[in-house]
């Protein structure tokens, strides 16, 4: 079941940020076509950078999940297969760790519960919690900075289930590898 | 402890973005500041919410797209036509077009980005190593901040307060100085490493390769034009580059189909969400680092231990290069400059621009060397040869680099004889 | 207590020297029991980044821009009315007038923020790569300016293309012409030699440019009153000498550049007088502290 939600998943994550990546170069063409008009277009930029940065945790999320990572393969290559499958097992579960960390820094961070039983009223949950989460603004845009933001709840939760998925893999993988050694 | 956790990570082989987010998160965890985490996960947002960043999707993706739609092959040929038949011919116009390429672009990462899916794949075909391709044309790709325009002097002019033409007039001699010691350094791989020798095109093999090299040959009159007429900035042009070199590729060369975007596509976020979540985590990481005054410490022990402005120069030099193991470009400039400057202008009477020429080379080299280095996944998503192999080839280039810094520290002609 | 202070500016700027006199003057104050780490050059985040900061109390004061703060509540906008005042001397008055520190009380509840007082920079000016006589000519011009809605108003009712840009990309646009003209005050234009990339400057000293000096709501809550007597105190008259410096330097400044090979031409109020109304109509409704800030405007010029 849950590799079944992963890999779903990875597949929306994928497609989304292939998306994302067309979108920021049309967006620059657009830049450039509306200025070179005399009509440039204020909020262009910003958006942009927002489209570049959803890729980015899009992207990041399906490598982890893949395993497609740049990381120091040094010590593992020096040892031997036997400790292999148990140095994936632990960097599996470091990556846990963060998806988890990053998951309930969010939740504190955007606060939905106190922001929901106030029934998403911004000035009391400000008032309440001096949180400003909801109502910061983006510079060009005219709209909520959550949205963009959005991407940081999403990615730590879908990261989450990678990563349960990837160490229950590499857990197996482990035990038997250690079975067959013994 | 801190450093423990870092290397323990490192070598636990956690990717290495998330071995800065946890080091970060570690060391939030034991500074007491756990206020920090509140700002967390808007500053790991925050850290790429960054404009001169759009040059690595956009120049990837126009990499792809040349690469795909066959103009990188034929660019390859029309340079062959000029160079076919010495021995490292290919070698030397990499660094050729490095050199030129870097007097119109701004950032390393957007050249090596550019140049690597151009040049690599073509020299190997001819029989170069793959990683020593890379090699050169990373290295070159240093070129690209030191050689104005660069993208690093203008924000050193804007933390320094100081006038961005004087800026970069004082990265002429220097960059000229790192080519040439470049130069030196393939001519001397070369007698080590006898470089393939190429055969000259004959007649009708010069006419095809010149007429097919054309359409192709427009792209970087593409981004020179855009950039030059006002029509797109720098990190712009590379978006004008995508467009025309899907058109050719697709109705000149007729060797890209649409049906193969959804795949480029894909590859161009995967690699440069990679790279650019590294920046992401590398800054969180710095963020944490300056909130605890860690490099104020450190410039405080540096200027204490010498009054000497070369030997201080040195020292700063050393200790960039390992802030740039795991910081490098912008974000290792704004975390050091304000700290580093006043101290090298007030009790050292070190110039600004020879500080800034030096400063921003040393950074630049960090995007080349491992753990993190933005140049050197670059290259290597670009190539699908390991960061480690290109670094190995990497060594006698970044041997130049450090040359090429000690004398511009010894020597503040070489920078200030020109402005 | 260990306090940390943000800004944007480098080290060499006015601001930042300021904000290390306050720390100084805080340390000897309190016999060393206070001291206060200045961080610079938005070492800690852009402006949005730090007020995050000062909300959850992990940054404890910071010198931001007027600018940063309208985008968050918008009677700010207020202070960027075009022609409020008419010259530095005025911009100077008006800030330390009790209408303008009436405005800061709004910031705990709308941001987290105790606002102590402001400071500032020179007054706006126009830079042009082509013709430039009159506010006419910004007609279509692709200008740059720091993205904060009441300069984008102003610039939009005039014709002009207000385009965002960072500082640091300025330079080059100008030279390539990616932007024919910029905003900008005498102070920079005359730091990083804009005048070599764009030689028309009309002298229109359009607008203010407010900074305000602020501790985290968060901290703010929790010290002693002695203490609060303490920062406040220091900063404001920090912040004083900020704007006394500015004023002082702004004729010099000018006749600096009066001084280049540059074609300088003047606007006044008049000039702009159909953006200033086209500006109006929008800002009356969002900024309520408008006529207070005037009315003292105009004792201001009165006097
Ligand atoms: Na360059
Ligand atoms: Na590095």
């Amino acid at each position: 079941m849950l590799g079944f939600i992963s890999d779903r998943l990875v597949r929306l994550e994928m497609g989304l940020a292939a998306l994302m990546a067309a979108a920021v170069t049309l967006l620059i063409l657009l830049n450039i076509g509306s200025r070179s008009l005399g009509m440039a277009i204020y909020w262009v930029d910003e958006l942009a950078i927002y489209a570049m940065v959803w890729t980015t945790f899009l992207a990041t999320s399906v490598a982890l999940k893949r395993r497609q990572v740049v990381a120091v393969t040094l010590l593992v290559d020096l040892l031997g297969r036997g400790t292999h499958a148990w140095i994936q097992l632990l960097c599996d579960l470091m990556i846990l760790t963060f998806a988890l960390a990053l998951l309930v820094l969010c939740w504190r961070w955007l606060d939905p519960v106190t922001f929901a039983s106030g029934g998403f009223d911004i000035k009391a949950f400000q008032g309440d919690t001096f949180n400003f989460v909801y109502s910061e603004k983006t510079n060009t845009l005219g709209v909520k900075k959550i949205w963009p933001w959005l991407i940081l709840p999403f990615f730590s939760l879908s990261l989450t289930l990678h990563a349960l998925n990837n160490l229950l893999g590499s857990l197996k993988g482990a035990t038997c590898v250690k079975g067959a050694v013994q | 402890m801190t450093f423990a956790v870092f290397f323990i990570l490192l070598f636990l082989s956690v990717p290495i973005a998330l071995v800065l987010a946890l080091t970060a998160l570690w060391y939030i965890g034991t500074s007491g500041n756990s206020v920090l985490f509140d700002s967390y996960p808007q500053q790991l947002f925050g850290a790429i919410e960054s404009y001169g960043l759009l040059a690595i999707p956009l120049f990837m993706l126009a990499g792809e797209l040349m690469n795909e739609g066959g103009l990188t092959s034929r660019l390859i040929n029309l340079a062959r036509i000029l160079v076919g038949g010495f021995r490292g011919g290919l070698a030397y116009i990499n660094l050729v077009a490095n050199m030129m390429m870097a007097a119109i672009m701004g950032s390393a990462a957007s050249q090596i980005a550019i140049m690597s899916r151009a040049m690599v794949p073509a020299m190997e075909k001819e029989g170069y190593s793959g990683s020593y391709a890379a090699a050169i044309t990373s290295a070159g790709g240093l070129l690209s901040p030191i050689i104005p325009p660069s993208m690093l002097f203008v924000l050193f002019g804007v933390l320094a307060q100081i006038p961005i033409a004087e800026m970069f007039i004082a990265g002429i001699l220097p960059g000229l100085l790192m080519s040439f010691l470049f130069f030196i350094v393939i001519a001397l791989v070369g007698l080590v490493q006898q470089y393939p020798k190429g055969d000259w095109p004959n007649k009708a093999q010069r006419r095809e390769y010149l007429l097919m090299g054309l359409p192709a040959a427009s792209i970087p009159l593409v981004i020179i034009g855009g950039i030059l007429t006002g029509l797109a900035t720098p990190t712009e042009s590379a978006a004008l580059a995508s467009l025309a070199a899907l058109l050719i590729g697709k109705y000149i060369y007729k060797d890209l189909k649409f049906s193969q975007l959804p795949e480029i596509l894909r590859r161009t976020a995967l690699n440069a969400g990679m790279v650019i979540m590294l920046i992401s985590a590398a800054g969180v990481f710095g963020w944490v680092v300056v909130y605890e005054q860690i490099p104020q410490a450190a410039a405080e022990w540096i200027a204490e231990q010498t009054s000497d402005p070369f030997i201080f120069m040195l020292m700063v030099i050393g200790v960039l290069i390992l802030v740039g193991m795991v910081i490098d470009g912008i974000a290792a400039l704004i975390l050091v400059v304000p700290i580093l400057l006043p101290i090298a202008q007030d009790q050292f009477g070190i110039s600004p621009y020879q500080f800034g020429v030096v400063v921003c080379l040393t950074l630049v080299m960090g995007l080349l060397t491992p753990p993190v280095g933005a140049g050197l996944f670059i290259g290597s998503s670009m190539t699908g040869i390991p960061p480690m192999r290109i670094f190995k080839s990497l060594i006698p280039f970044l041997c130049a680099t450090l040359a090429t810094l000690v004398l511009l520290a010894a020597v503040p002609e070489l920078v200030l004889a020109l402005i | 207590r260990d306090f940390r202070l943000g800004l944007i500016t480098p080290p060499p700027h006015r601001w930042t020297q300021a904000a290390e006199a306050f720390a100084e003057d805080v340390k000897q104050k309190s016999g060393g029991e206070h001291s206060i780490a200045v961080f610079p050059s938005q070492q800690l985040g852009n402006e949005a980044q730090m007020v995050q900061q000062l909300q959850t109390g992990a940054l404890d004061m910071a010198f931001l821009t007027v600018a940063e703060i309208s985008n968050r509540v918008p009677d700010f906008g207020a202070l960027y009315a075009p022609y409020l005042v008419d010259n530095i001397d005025q911009a100077a008055a008006l800030l330390k007038s009790d209408a303008a520190i009436e405005l800061l009380d709004q910031l705990p509840a709308e941001a987290g923020l105790v606002g102590v007082g402001y400071g500032m920079a020179g007054l706006r000016q126009v830079m042009s790569r082509d013709q430039l006589e009159s506010p006419a000519d910004l007609e279509g011009k692709k200008l740059r300016i720091t993205p904060f809605e009441p300069i984008r108003d102003f610039y939009m009712a005039t014709g002009a293309a207000p385009t965002p840009m960072p500082l640091p990309a300025v330079y080059d646009a100008l030279a390539n012409g990616q932007i024919d003209a910029i905003d900008m005050d005498f102070d920079s234009i005359l730091i990083f030699k804009f005048y070599e990339r764009s030689d028309k400057m009309l002298i229109s000293n359009h607008m203010m440019f407010p900074m305000v000096g602020v501790v985290s709501g968060r901290i703010w809550k929790d010290l002693s009153a002695e203490d609060r007597e303490l920062l406040q105190t220091s900063m404001r008259t920090q912040l004083d000498a900020v704007i006394d410096h500015f004023q002082a330097l702004e004729k010099e400044q000018e006749m600096e550049l009066r001084g280049l090979d540059i074609t300088i031409h003047e606007a006044t109020k008049e000039d702009f007088a159909d953006a200033i109304a086209e500006w109006e109509t929008i800002w009356s409704e969002k900024a309520k502290s408008l006529p207070s800030l005037r009315k003292a405007a105009a004792e201001i010029k009165g006097s």
